[in-house]
């Protein structure tokens, strides 16, 4: 055991977890759900151990056939393994069945079987019987084939979704070196790790046996307990990867609840991001942000340089039909992953990240993903917020879909609720060569015909004694969007009544193609005059889908990278720009 | 064994007397079926035999007659009763020996077509008429946004002839307010409930000798158990029986409904559930199966 203090010493600090009333039962560790960490760094360690045996997988990749053998010295290991290989029900699953390229495949484990493996098999008398498991990572399949090495044949084969093998050695040192090798799995721990700190990695005892419930990956958790905590390293082995760390409490049996990839980051999430908001100073940016119950990530209280601008901003829902059938679409509310109205729920933290333009940093981001469990596979949806907060006092409030839904013939139709700071606010849009008040609520279609000014403002938002031009997006924003096409509507800010400060139901039906979205009830039937100066920007993009090749748009692909699949996006932005006119 | 207290509403406590059901009497509950096809069944016109009441049709609100195409390239039918959709989605199905059936309404995706306030209504699809109407309204709170669901489970129990539901109403992520309800579909009364579960599926079953109601929490991969006695009535502690962890694909399902075969084995139909309104296209469901053993006193798997 390695001494404290060695090489590295910070304890981490996750969020500040908030405090549960004490005169009701808990069910979440919150401390410790808190202080976890999620990791969504995908680039795989260039350390020598894992380049080692990634240059193995992809040399099995390009064998006849495509899987890793398993090294052994024993003669009726290695004979079991080369007969199961010419049973073709045994070698089903080599390749993807559409693009014949190969799967990344692995025998785990070799052993002489046992009468509980044999199964209806009729064993015969000197017979030696092997059982032969082979995984496959991307499809996680386990196929079982039981030999007869004296006989050379094989005698049964059984094949098993979602089943995952016993690891082997191999991957057990490999996990465990991803966990100890890993800097917060360091700082956590307060110390260095050793090897030998992990608790079998591959045993199935309750201490370290886990899943990858999400993406359904094959996962293991190196657990190091500490005095009375256990660090739970989830790592994910078709990914190669470090999925998170979270502390838990050890009790008489081991290191408490089982930690999951499904647990770690819902729990985490919940606690640091949908019970509390939190605060973000930058580039002269001041504004609170949270993820809500339904209504995705919110921002507020939005000043720059000491201004206020925004009140709240936030994404209501998102409305998706689909031309081929009518009346066929979805209505789907974004936000918290636990205890929640949404349908499409956080499953990583908000990113915030610099923002460039031609190289040279312009300001920064605030991003927000929300994702089906089995995206992108059909009927599963991957949604995008981002706020762009430039150093020069515009932003822009962005938000895409990267697809893949139900069909090539989808329009998506966020609606974006928009709550500008101030008291004393005007409403004014570019009509035959001037600015024009608006004097009621109202609503507005941008077509081919909408007019701009010459800088390409279609409206003009007053805020206090400041003036914001509103810029759609007509496909000049660079981030791939092709128009936003979208519907707008100013509604009366009403203290009395709640249209949407408060988390919002699900505000409309999925496939009105037309004005009706949701924010019409606000309106309808007798518009309000804004004359009071307090007003909601509600904005409704509308963006359809593509999957022609060259041209995919809100859509995904899978693809496979070292036999196992991962994800190409395209995403389709929407959203206006806000410039400050000087 | 896990054991935890529970504070159970009975109108009467028995005291000094025994009120469970005699061994022999309850090892053939949960195996005999009691329940019948309703009547109206036959207004659809369909081969009653491959008919079957669904509520988890796509593209389709409430409850639905469904007909099992008898070739794969036949279309499947389907017939719905007007009343049947004017309540929202719907979730658990239960039958009685009538032919009468319960339902559930349960929100899929959004909460347009169920508002959070109605979904702690039974409903009752008469076995005659097949009309559909609200049964037992159970008392509920405003429900706090986090959670709009309500009634989760429902299983009609053909050795007392009641009605058993399971509610998550009113429950948030800190407080446990749900509660598990023997209902009396004679006069639509309750007739039992055990306080501060929350559950999804239930079922009864006297495999080990003693008659128990069998639930699946909602917030963990485990199913609990209580005893029920002659009179019909939650008796003693509630116990740990099963977890579901690490079990199927996922790892994590929580038991959407519980049933019994003909052997005395507990199916059990796992699902994702985290309290949120996600809802995967294609259904992932895992059924899983437990045989009694006998000399264990315990619940195994059987792979």
């Amino acid at each position: 055991m390695a001494l404290y203090g060695t090489l590295c010493w910070h304890f981490f600090v996750g969020c500040n977890p908030q405090g549960n009333s004490t005169s009701t039962k808990s069910f979440v560790d919150t401390a410790n759900a808190a202080a976890a960490f999620i990791l969504d760094d995908s680039t795989i360690s260039s350390e020598a151990w894992m380049q080692s045996y990634i240059l193995k997988v992809r040399i099995a990749l390009q064998n006849k056939i495509p899987i890793m053998l398993l090294e052994s010295k024993d003669s009726f290991v290695l004979n079991a393994q080369n007969i199961a290989l010419t049973d073709s029900r045994f070698t089903q699953y080599l390749f993807d069945k559409n693009t014949k390229q190969p799967l990344r495949n692995e025998i785990f484990n070799i052993y002489q079987a046992r009468p509980s493996d044999l199964g209806k098999v009729k064993m015969e008398n000197n017979s030696k019987y092997f059982r032969v498991e082979l995984y496959n990572f991307a499809l996680n399949i386990a196929t079982i084939a039981i030999v007869n090495v004296t006989a050379k044949t094989v005698v049964d084969v059984n094949v098993f979704p979602d089943l995952q093998p016993e690891i082997p050695l191999h991957l057990r040192e490999l996990a465990i070196k991803l966990a100890v090798k890993n800097t917060k799995v360091c700082k956590a721990l307060g110390y260095k790790p050793g090897e030998t700190d992990a608790l079998m990695a591959n045993t199935k005892t309750a201490l370290n046996n886990t899943k990858c419930e999400r993406s359904l990956h094959l996962c293991v958790a190196p657990t190091f307990v500490k005095k009375d905590k256990a660090l739970w390293a989830i790592i994910d082995l078709t990914d190669l990867k470090l999925v998170g760390i979270r502390w838990t409490e050890v009790n008489s049996t081991g290191p408490g609840e089982r930690i999951g990839e499904r647990k770690l980051k819902f729990e985490k999430i919940m606690e640091c991001y949908c019970k509390k908001e939190n605060t973000l100073t930058r580039n002269g940016w001041n504004m609170k942000y949270i993820i809500t119950n339904s209504d995705g990530l919110k921002i507020s209280h939005v000043q720059f340089k000491n201004k206020d601008i925004l009140h709240s901003v936030k994404l209501v829902d998102w409305h998706v039909s689909y031309s081929g059938t009518d009346g066929f679409g979805y209505s789907d509310a974004v936000g918290c992953p636990e205890f929640s109205q949404a349908a499409v729920v956080a499953v990583s933290e908000p990113k915030i990240a610099e923002l460039f333009n031609n190289g040279k940093s312009v300001g920064f981001t605030l991003e927000q993903s929300f994702q089906s469990e089995l995206w992108p596979q059909p009927c599963n949806y991957n949604y995008l917020q981002r706020y762009e907060f430039y150093n020069d006092g515009r932003f822009r409030v962005a938000v895409g879909s990267l697809g893949r839904g139900c069909g090539n013939d989808g329009t998506y139709r966020p609606v974006i609720r928009i709550f500008f700071a101030g008291d004393k606010n005007t409403f004014k849009e570019w009509e035959e060569n001037k600015w024009n008040l608006w004097q009621k609520e109202a609503w507005k279609l941008q077509s081919d015909k909408t007019g701009y000014n010459e800088n390409g403002y279609q409206y003009l938002v007053g805020i206090n004694n400041a003036s914001y031009g509103l810029e759609p997006s007509k496909g000049q924003f660079n981030d791939h969007g092709r128009g936003d096409n979208a519907w707008v509507f100013i509604t009366a800010y009403n203290a009395d009544k709640d249209e949407g400060e408060k988390d919002l139901i699900t505000i409309g039906p999925c496939c009105n193609t037309d004005y009706r979205q949701g924010p019409e009830k606000f309106i309808e039937p007798m518009p309000e005059s804004l004359e009071k100066g307090k007003f909601i920007l509600w904005y409704v993009p509308q963006i359809k889908n593509d999957n022609a090749p060259g041209r995919e748009y809100c859509w995904a692909e899978s693809y496979l990278d070292n036999g196992v699949y991962k994800t190409k996006t395209y995403p389709c932005m929407a959203g206006p720009m806000f410039i400050p006119i000087k | 064994m896990r054991i935890e207290s529970i504070f159970i509403v009975s109108n009467f406590i028995f005291w000094g007397c025994n009120t469970s059901i005699p061994a022999d009497e309850a090892l053939e509950i949960g195996i005999t079926d009691c329940r019948i096809q309703p009547p109206f069944f036959v207004q659809s016109r369909f081969d009653l035999k491959r008919s079957a009441l669904s509520t988890s049709e796509k593209r389709s609100t409430g409850l639905l007659l469904i007909e099992i195409p008898k070739t794969n390239g036949e279309l499947k039918r389907t017939w719905q009763h007007p009343t049947w959709q004017l309540h929202g989605n719907m979730g658990p199905i239960s039958t009685d020996d009538l032919g009468n059936t319960y339902v559930a309404p349960v929100p899929t995706v959004n909460t347009l077509l169920n508002n959070p306030e109605k979904q702690n209504t039974i409903f009752k699809v008469d076995a005659n008429s097949g009309e559909l109407k609200a049964f037992v309204k159970l008392a509920m709170d405003k429900p706090d946004p986090t959670n709009v669901f309500g009634l989760l489970g429902l299983q009609f129990d053909c050795h007392s002839g009641f009605l058993l539901a399971t509610s998550v109403s009113g429950s948030t992520r800190n407080i446990s307010k749900g509660k598990i309800y023997i209902i009396d579909p004679k006069n639509a009364t309750i007739h039992d409930e055990l306080n501060g579960y929350d559950a999804i599926g239930i079922g009864t079953c006297g495999i080990t000798g003693t008659k128990r109601v069998y639930f699946g929490l909602a917030r963990k991969s485990e199913i609990w158990s209580v005893e029920m006695d002659k009179n019909g009535k939650f008796k003693g502690h509630v116990q740990f029986e099963i977890s579901l962890d690490l079990l199927g694909p996922r790892g994590d399902d929580k038991a959407r409904k519980i049933r019994f075969d003909a052997q005395g084995n507990m199916l059990v139909y796992g699902v994702e559930f985290n309290f949120n309104l996600t809802a995967p296209t294609e259904k992932q469901e895992t059924l899983y199966k437990f045989s009694w053993n006998t000399d264990e006193n315990k619940w195994d798997l059987i792979p």
